[in-house]
C-alpha cells in the first residue's frame, strides 16, 4: 500500500515537473512580454542622448518612445507583392481558412473532452461513467490527427504570407516578434500536454490519477485558449491597431499592441464560435458513423454521441449572437464607418446571408430535437404540438431575414418607391429583427424543455403548479418579445436600439430559469419508457450534417466579413494595401469561395475520420464494454 | 485527366463484360460501371465549369456544385457500401450550392479600389468648380447629392444627412450648417476663446490652436477636431457626449487634403445659395487647426502606388480600354472610339475558341478566357494572320491590375461575331 502511494506521489510529482518544464519558456518570456521593448529602447535612448523620438499611440493616445520602423508604403511590384499567375489574396484566403477550421476544431475538441471526462468522473452510474470516458477518448483521438494537420496548415499559411506578402508580414512580425516567439513556445507546450494527455489515458484512469489526468485537460485548454488569444491579437491589430503611432511605428508597449479595441470581444466570440463549430463537426462525425453502422449497438453509441455533441454545440451557439452583438458594438465604438460598412454598407448583404444561416442552424436544431423525441416512449404527446412550433419558427425566421435599409441604385429606389419596401420594409426594423431571432431562440429552448421531459412525468408535489407556471412564463416571454418588437415602430431609432436589452433578457431568463426549473421538476421523475438510443430516424442525422455544414459555412462567411471590412488596408488606417487586389470581391464570388473552402475542409476531415477509424479497429474489445443498449438515462444526460 | 478517368472506367466496363461469367453479377457490375461513367462525366463537367468561370460569371459556379450533388446521390443509389458517405457528401454539396447560389442571386456589389489621387490646380478653380469637386468628394459625383447610398471619398453620408427633413440618426443633419456655425460659437459649452474650460475629450485641435472665431473656422475645427465640441445627443455612447464618433477628417482612413476640405466646404455654402469664403480663406481656417506635419500631402508628393498602373480596375470597361490605348489599334464592338485597324477586330467570344484549335497555335490556353488573358500578357503566343508579330507591347501584364485584366477578359469573352455587343 505504502509502495503504491509512493508511486502515485512520484508520478504526480513527475507530471507536475513535466508541465512546469513545458510552461517554463513562457514564464521566462513573461517579463519581456510585460515590459515589451522599453528596456533596450531606454538604453538606446541614453546612448543617443537627445535623439529620442516620441510618438503618440493611435488608440490609447499615450506617448511612447518610437522603437520601430514606420509601416512600409508598398508599391505594386515583385518586391512587395510577388505573385504567381493567380490572385494572391485568394491563395491566402484559402490557406488561412483551412488553418482556422482545423485550429478551431483542435481547440474546441479538448474543451469537449474536459467536459465529458468530468461528467464521467462525477457520475455515479459506473456504466455511464465508462461511456463518457470512452466518448472523451474517441474525441481526443480524432483531434490528434487533426492537430498535425493544423500545424501543417499553419506552416503553409506562414509560407504563403512570406512569399506573397513579404512587406506586410515583415512589418507585422517586426511588431509582434516577442508574441510570435511565445506563440511558438506555447505550441510546444500544447503539443507536449496533448501527447501526455492522450497517451496517458489508460495509465491514469483510476482514482486520484484520474483527477490528475482531468487537470491536465484543464491545462491543455488553458494553453490552447491562450494560443488563440495571441493569434487573435494579430487580427485585432490589423482591424483596430494600437500601440503604434500614426506612421505605424511601434512605441514599445507590447501590451497595447495586443490589447486592441477589438481583442476581447474577438476572443469571446471565437471561443464560443469554436465550441459551436467543434460540436457541429463531432456531431457530423457521429451522424456519419450512425448512418454507416451495421449493428444496433453501434447505432445506439453514435446516436448518443451525436446527441451529446449537438447539445454541447448548441449550448455555445445560443450565446453566440450576444457575443456577436458585443463585438459589433465595439466595432461601432471604435470606428463608426467600419460598423456602417459592415451592417449598412458594402458588406450588408453578407449579413443578410448570415441571418439566413442563423435561422437554418436553429431550424435544424429544432428539427433534430423533434426527431429525437421519436426514440422516447411517452414523448408522443408532444408530437401534435410541433406544427405550432414550426409556425412560430417560420414567422420569426421570415421577419429575421427581411432587410430593412439597403444600399440601392436610383433605379431600384424608384422601383421600390422609397428607401424601404412598402410592405416588407416594416419587418426589417432592428427591434422586429431582434424579436424574430429571440422568438426563434425561445422556441428552441421550449423544444429542449419538451425533449428533456419527453419520457418523464414529474413526481414532485407541486408538479401541476410548476407546469402551469412554466406555461405562463413562456407565454409571457413570447408576449414581451413580440410586444417590444411592435412597440419599436412607435419610437425613434436611437431609443429603439435599447429595446434589444429587455428582449435578450427575456430570452436568457427563459433559457436559464426554465432549464433550472425543469431539471428540479424532473428530479426523480417517473419514466414512461426508456430512451431507445439508435432508434432515431435517419433524417435526424442529416439534420446534424446540415447543422455542421451550416456552421462551417457561417464561420467562413463571418471570417470573410471580419477580414474584408478593412477594405484597402492591410492594417487599418496604418498600412495601405497597394496590391492589385485592394478591392472587395462581390458577394457571389465570396459565396463561391466560402463554399469551396467548406467543401475542401469536409473532404479532408473525412480523410481524418477515416484515419481515426483505422486506429479504432485496433482497440481491444474490452474498451467497448458498456456501450449502450437500452440503459435508462438520468435526466442529466439529456 | 478527365478523359483518362473515363477511359479507365470504359476499360473496366469491357473487362467486367468479359471476365464475369455469372449473368446477374455481370449485369450488376456493368450497370455500376456505367453509373460511374455518368457520374465521372458530370464531375469533370462540373470541375471544368468551375475552372473556366472562376473569374467569369459567378452565377454559373453553383451549377457545378448542383451537378456534383446529383452525381453523389446517383452514386449513393448504386454503391450501397459507400452510400452513407456519398449521401452526406451530396447533402453538403447541396447546402454549399444553395448558399453559393443565394450569394450570387443577391445584388452584386464590388468594393472599388482606393481612390486614385489626381493632381488638380485647386487655387485657379472658380467657386462652382470647387463646389463640384466638393460634391464629388462627398457623394462620388456631381449631382449625386440626392441619391440614396451615393458616397464619395469623404464618406460623409455614411453618418450625416444633407437635406432638410431627413433624419440623421448617427450624426447631425448638415443642412443649414453655414448659418448654424455662428450659433454654435455662442453656445456656452463651446467656450469660445477659452478652450481650457471645455468639458470635451479634446480641449484644442492641437496645443495652442485656440478656438474658432468665425463660422468657417467652426466648420474647419469640427473637421479637424471632432471631439473639441460635440453636438448634444451625437457623442459616443457612454461618454455623455464628451467624445465624438467622427474621425479627424485629415487623418486616415479618410485623409482629405486641405484643398479637398476647401472644396467640400465650398459646396456646403453654394448649395444653400450663400457666397463661400475664398479658397485661400478656407485653407487658412484649416491651417489654424491642422499643424503642418499633420496635413495630408498632395497626390504628386506621394510615392507611386497603384497609380503607376495604366488602369487599376476601378474604372468602367470603356475607360480601361481607353487608358490602356487598346482602342487605337483594335476595333472593339461596343466600345466608343475603338475603331483601330492595326490589330485584329476583337470578337473573342467567337474567335478565341477557333484560335485555340488552330494547328499553328502553340500557346498554353485551354479555354477562351485563358486565351484572351494570354494574348494580352504574351501577345506573341499566337499572332493572328495577316498581322505582324511584335507590334503589340508586352507590358500589359505589368501595367494593368488584375482587376482591370479581369474586366477586359470578361468583356471580350462576351463579344461575338454578328451578335449585339455586351452592355457596358
Amino acid at each position: 500500500m505504502g509502495l503504491l502511494a509512493g508511486k502515485r506521489v512520484f508520478s504526480i510529482m513527475a507530471l507536475c515537473m513535466m508541465v512546469s518544464l513545458l510552461l517554463l519558456p513562457i514564464v521566462v518570456a513573461l517579463p519581456s512580454l510585460a515590459i515589451g521593448e522599453e528596456a533596450p529602447a531606454g538604453d538606446a535612448a541614453k546612448k543617443d542622448g537627445d535623439k529620442v523620438e516620441k510618438g503618440r499611440d493611435v488608440y490609447y493616445k499615450t506617448e511612447g518612445i518610437v522603437v520601430g520602423a514606420p509601416a512600409p508604403k508598398t508599391v505594386d511590384g515583385p518586391r512587395d507583392y510577388p505573385r504567381y499567375n493567380f490572385e494572391s489574396r485568394v491563395l491566402l484566403w484559402f490557406a488561412n481558412q483551412q488553418h482556422l477550421y482545423y485550429g478551431s476544431f483542435v481547440l474546441a475538441v479538448p474543451i469537449f473532452c474536459m467536459i465529458i471526462e468530468f461528467m464521467g468522473v462525477v457520475t455515479k452510474d459506473k456504466a455511464l461513467a465508462k461511456r463518457y470516458d470512452q466518448l472523451a477518448y474517441d474525441f481526443i483521438k480524432i483531434s490528434l490527427t487533426a492537430y498535425s494537420l493544423t500545424a501543417i496548415l499553419g506552416g503553409i499559411l506562414i509560407f504563403t504570407f512570406l512569399t506573397l506578402y513579404p512587406a506586410f508580414f515583415s512589418y507585422l512580425s517586426g511588431i509582434f516578434r516577442p508574441v510570435m516567439h511565445i506563440y511558438a513556445l506555447m505550441f510546444v507546450a500544447e503539443s507536449g500536454t496533448l501527447y501526455i494527455y492522450y497517451y496517458g489515458w489508460d495509465k491514469m484512469k483510476e482514482g486520484f490519477l484520474k483527477w490528475i489526468h482531468l487537470s491536465m485537460s484543464v491545462i491543455l485548454n488553458i494553453i490552447g485558449t491562450l494560443l488563440m488569444f495571441l493569434a487573435n491579437s494579430w487580427i485585432g491589430f490589423m482591424m483596430s491597431p494600437a500601440g503604434v503611432d500614426e506612421q505605424g511605428r511601434y512605441l514599445g508597449n507590447i501590451w497595447h499592441v495586443i490589447h486592441t479595441a477589438l481583442w476581447n470581444p474577438l476572443n469571446l466570440h471565437r471561443i464560443l464560435g469554436n465550441m459551436a463549430f467543434g460540436g457541429g463537426v463531432v456531431a457530423a462525425y457521429a451522424a456519419y458513423k450512425f448512418l454507416a453502422s451495421k449493428t444496433e449497438e453501434d447505432r445506439a453509441h453514435y446516436d448518443w454521441m451525436g446527441y451529446i455533441a449537438m447539445a454541447l454545440g448548441v449550448a455555445f451557439l445560443i450565446p453566440l449572437p450576444f457575443a456577436g452583438y458585443w463585438l459589433m458594438r465595439e466595432v461601432y465604438a471604435y470606428r463608426q464607418q467600419m460598423g456602417i460598412t459592415l451592417m449598412g454598407g458594402l458588406l450588408a448583404w453578407l449579413f443578410i446571408i448570415q441571418a439566413t444561416m442563423i435561422g437554418i442552424l436553429f431550424l435544424s436544431t429544432n428539427y433534430y430535437l423533434w426527431q429525437a423525441m421519436g426514440r422516447m416512449r411517452g414523448a408522443e404527446k408532444y408530437q401534435r404540438y410541433i406544427k405550432y412550433l414550426v409556425f412560430i419558427l417560420a414567422c420569426g425566421y421570415m421577419v429575421f431575414i427581411t432587410p430593412h435599409t439597403m444600399v440601392m441604385t436610383p433605379a431600384e429606389l424608384k422601383a421600390m418607391g422609397g428607401q424601404q419596401h412598402p410592405v416588407l420594409g416594416n419587418y426589417g426594423v432592428m427591434s422586429a429583427k431582434n424579436g424574430g431571432i429571440n422568438v426563434i431562440i425561445t422556441t428552441t429552448v421550449l423544444s429542449f424543455v419538451w425533449y428533456m421531459r419527453g419520457n418523464k412525468v414529474s413526481t414532485v408535489s407541486w408538479a401541476k403548479f410548476g407546469n402551469i407556471f412554466m406555461g405562463i412564463f413562456f407565454a409571457c416571454a413570447y408576449f414581451n418579445i413580440i410586444f417590444l418588437a411592435v412597440y419599436g415602430y412607435y419610437i425613434p431609432a436611437n431609443v429603439r436600439v435599447g429595446l434589444s436589452v429587455p428582449q435578450v433578457a427575456t430570452t436568457l431568463s427563459c433559457l436559464f430559469f426554465m432549464f433550472a426549473l425543469n431539471s428540479v421538476m424532473m428530479k426523480g421523475a417517473k419514466q414512461l419508457g426508456p430512451i431507445e438510443w439508435g432508434k432515431i430516424s435517419a433524417r435526424s442525422q442529416y439534420a446534424l450534417i446540415m447543422l455542421a455544414t451550416a456552421f462551417t459555412w457561417m464561420m467562413g462567411l463571418m471570417g470573410y466579413i471580419r477580414s474584408s471590412v478593412r477594405l484597402f488596408w492591410h492594417v487599418n488606417e496604418i498600412m495601405r494595401d497597394n496590391s492589385p487586389w485592394a478591392y472587395t470581391h462581390t458577394v457571389g464570388f465570396a459565396a463561391n469561395m466560402i463554399s469551396f473552402n467548406v467543401l475542401f475542409f469536409w473532404i479532408t476531415i473525412l480523410f481524418v475520420f477515416w484515419l481515426g477509424s483505422l486506429g479504432a479497429k485496433k482497440v481491444p474489445v474490452e474498451s467497448k464494454a458498456g456501450i449502450p443498449g437500452g440503459v435508462p438515462q438520468p435526466a442529466a444526460s439529456h | 485527366m478527365g478523359w483518362m478517368a473515363l477511359a479507365i472506367l470504359a476499360g473496366l466496363l469491357v473487362y467486367f463484360q468479359v471476365s464475369i461469367s455469372e449473368p446477374a453479377a455481370k449485369k450488376r457490375a456493368v450497370f455500376k460501371t456505367f453509373i460511374g461513367i455518368v457520374a465521372t462525366f458530370l464531375l469533370f463537367m462540373a470541375i471544368a465549369n468551375y475552372k473556366n468561370n472562376f473569374y467569369g460569371e459567378n452565377r454559373l459556379l453553383p451549377v457545378s456544385l448542383v451537378m456534383i450533388t446529383v452525381t453523389t446521390f446517383v452514386m449513393a443509389l448504386y454503391f450501397t457500401n459507400l452510400s452513407a458517405l456519398l449521401k452526406i457528401g451530396g447533402l453538403m454539396f447541396f447546402v454549399a450550392a444553395f448558399l453559393s447560389g443565394y450569394g450570387n442571386w443577391l445584388p452584386q456589389v464590388e468594393g472599388g479600389f482606393p481612390p486614385v489621387e489626381e493632381k488638380k490646380t485647386w487655387d485657379s478653380m472658380t467657386p462652382q468648380q470647387l463646389a463640384d469637386e466638393g460634391e464629388k468628394i462627398i457623394f462620388g459625383g456631381v449631382g449625386k447629392n440626392k441619391e440614396q447610398g451615393a458616397i464619395g471619398k469623404g464618406q460623409c453620408p455614411l453618418c450625416h444627412a444633407f437635406h432638410a427633413g431627413m433624419l440623421g440618426e448617427r450624426a447631425p443633419n448638415l443642412a443649414g450648417l453655414p448659418g448654424r456655425g455662428k450659433e454654435r460659437l455662442e453656445d456656452p459649452k463651446y467656450s469660445m476663446g477659452n478652450p481650457s474650460k471645455r468639458e470635451y475629450e479634446a480641449k484644442e485641435a492641437f496645443p495652442g490652436s485656440g478656438t474658432a472665431e468665425s463660422a468657417q473656422e467652426y466648420i474647419a475645427e469640427s473637421h479637424a477636431c471632432p471631439s473639441c465640441y460635440v453636438v448634444a445627443g451625437y457623442g459616443v455612447k457612454g461618454t455623455n457626449d464628451k467624445q465624438s464618433p467622427m474621425p479627424a477628417i485629415h487623418k486616415p482612413p479618410i485623409s482629405l487634403s486641405l484643398p479637398e476640405l476647401a472644396a467640400v466646404d465650398t459646396w456646403m455654402y453654394l448649395r444653400e445659395g450663400i457666397d463661400a469664403p475664398s479658397f485661400e480663406e478656407i485653407i487658412k481656417s484649416y491651417e489654424k487647426f491642422i499643424p503642418e506635419a499633420d496635413r495630408p500631402k498632395q497626390a504628386d508628393e506621394k510615392p507611386a502606388g497603384a497609380t503607376s498602373l495604366m488602369a487599376d480596375g476601378s474604372e468602367p470597361i470603356d475607360q480601361i480600354f481607353a487608358k490602356a490605348q487598346c482602342v487605337s489599334c483594335h476595333t472593339i464592338p461596343g466600345i466608343p472610339g475603338a475603331m483601330g485597324t492595326i490589330g485584329p477586330k476583337l470578337e473573342e467570344g467567337t474567335t478565341a475558341a477557333q484560335r485555340i484549335k488552330d494547328p499553328t497555335y502553340k500557346g498554353t490556353a485551354k479555354s477562351p478566357t485563358e486565351y484572351i488573358m494570354e494574348s494580352i500578357v504574351d501577345p506573341s503566343a499566337f499572332v493572328v494572320k495577316p498581322f505582324p508579330d511584335n507590334t503589340m507591347p508586352k507590358v500589359f501584364g505589368q501595367k494593368l491590375s488584375a482587376g482591370a485584366l479581369k474586366k477586359i477578359v470578361d468583356y471580350l469573352s462576351q463579344v461575338k461575331t454578328g451578335a449585339p455587343p455586351p452592355k457596358i
